[in-house]
């Protein structure tokens, strides 16, 4: 016998209400585990791209250091060579005054420069003639000069002229030009 | 007034509640403290990029200037890393000396970390001037060179007998790394 006109419908426990507050809390579940999710890997980046910082930084401070050093090393070759330049220079004027202070009548045979003095060999008609226009110029040049002469066969006099520079004096120079 | 809840009206609600709760607590036990330290990293990355862009900026001005000095002195770094070779010293003076000997290249005391060679060099020369323009030219050479003391000048007939010693620098390769270097770029 039948009690009723339509079909028994299957009872579920998942009703249209459940249905609804599950689909709610699973997308705001999803949303939330979506936000951990993008911060986490946000700090994994920052961690990594720190690292990556880091290590740019300490290849740049090395790399900032060599240059340091060819930039000093450049700097000390420019300044070596320019000392250079200006030694040959001076060495240049000096002899060029020597070969100046000599007068026309003393001819000279030899001439030694060194370090700290001036050796002169040459023939001069006369004593006079040496002193007043050789004697004369190297003494205002020179603190110690000595000089010997030898008489020739045709009346003139073969000279030899030591002069040096004091001691103390030439070594400060060269210290100078050693720094 | 009765309120008539079903049953499965409660499990809804006790369901709802502990989603809420479970919502609450992942909230506020995870993701706020995981997004405070965010924040936190974020201020601290930006603070490396700054730094590390200092070091870049510096970085480029320092290489900006070690190339504006090679370039002003490329030919003092060039001279200082050639070797030095008797024979084209020899061809490159000869118009200054009517004969020109050189002595063998001898190692002496370093300056300023540079190797320093003496070479002792006897020659002909018809007239000071020959000399003076040799030390000219020595300047515009191809290798660092100065004339040093003792010189010697010695009269022979119509010519004059000189001999000097010159010492010749170059970059100590022994204990001077950046020399190479500084040439090779």
């Amino acid at each position: 016998m039948k009690y009723s006109y339509i079909k028994p419908r299957k009872k579920t426990p998942f009703s249209t209400d459940l249905q609804l507050v599950l689909t709610f809390f699973m997308i705001t579940i999803i949303m939330l585990f979506g936000t951990y999710a993008f911060l986490l890997f946000k700090d994994y980046r920052f961690v990594k791209n720190r690292q990556e910082l880091e290590q740019s930084k300490v290849a740049l401070a090395h790399n900032i250091k060599k240059m340091e050093d060819e930039i000093a090393y450049i700097k000390k070759q420019k300044a070596v060579a320019n000392e250079i330049y200006t030694q040959n220079m001076v060495l240049k004027d000096s002899i060029a005054n020597l070969f100046d202070l000599v007068p026309e009548r003393i001819t000279l045979s030899r001439a030694d420069l060194l370090k700290n003095g001036l050796i002169l060999y040459g023939i001069t008609p006369n004593k006079d003639v040496y002193n007043f226009m050789l004697q004369a110029p190297l003494r205002s040049i020179f603190q110690e000069t000595y000089t010997s002469f030898y008489p020739v066969q045709n009346g003139w006099l073969r000279f030899v002229s030591t002069n040096y520079i004091n001691e103390d004096e030439a070594q400060t120079k060269d210290d100078s030009n050693e720094d | 007034m009765k309120i008539n809840i079903s049953r499965h009206q409660i499990y809804i609600l006790l369901l709802s509640l502990f989603l809420f709760l479970f919502v609450l607590a992942f909230s506020f036990g995870l993701l706020i403290p995981e997004g405070k330290e965010y924040r936190v990293k974020r201020i601290e990355m930006k603070k490396a990029e700054q730094e590390h862009d200092k070091y870049q900026n510096f970085n480029d001005k320092t290489e900006a200037r070690l190339k504006d000095l090679q370039s002003k002195n490329r030919n003092i770094i060039a001279a200082y890393e050639r070797a030095f070779d008797a024979e084209r010293f020899k061809k490159e003076h000869k118009k200054d000396f009517t004969s020109l000997t050189l002595s063998k290249l001898k190692r002496t005391k370093d300056k300023k970390e540079f190797a320093v060679y003496e070479v002792n060099t006897t020659s002909h020369i018809s007239s000071p001037k020959n000399f003076y323009n040799f030390l000219e030219s020595l300047n515009k050479g191809d290798w660092i060179i100065g004339v040093n003391f003792p010189i010697k000048f010695v009269r022979d007939g119509e010519m004059i007998n000189s001999s000097f010693t010159m010492k010749v620098y170059c970059n100590n390769k022994d204990n001077n790394s950046t020399a190479s270097k500084s040439s090779a770029k």
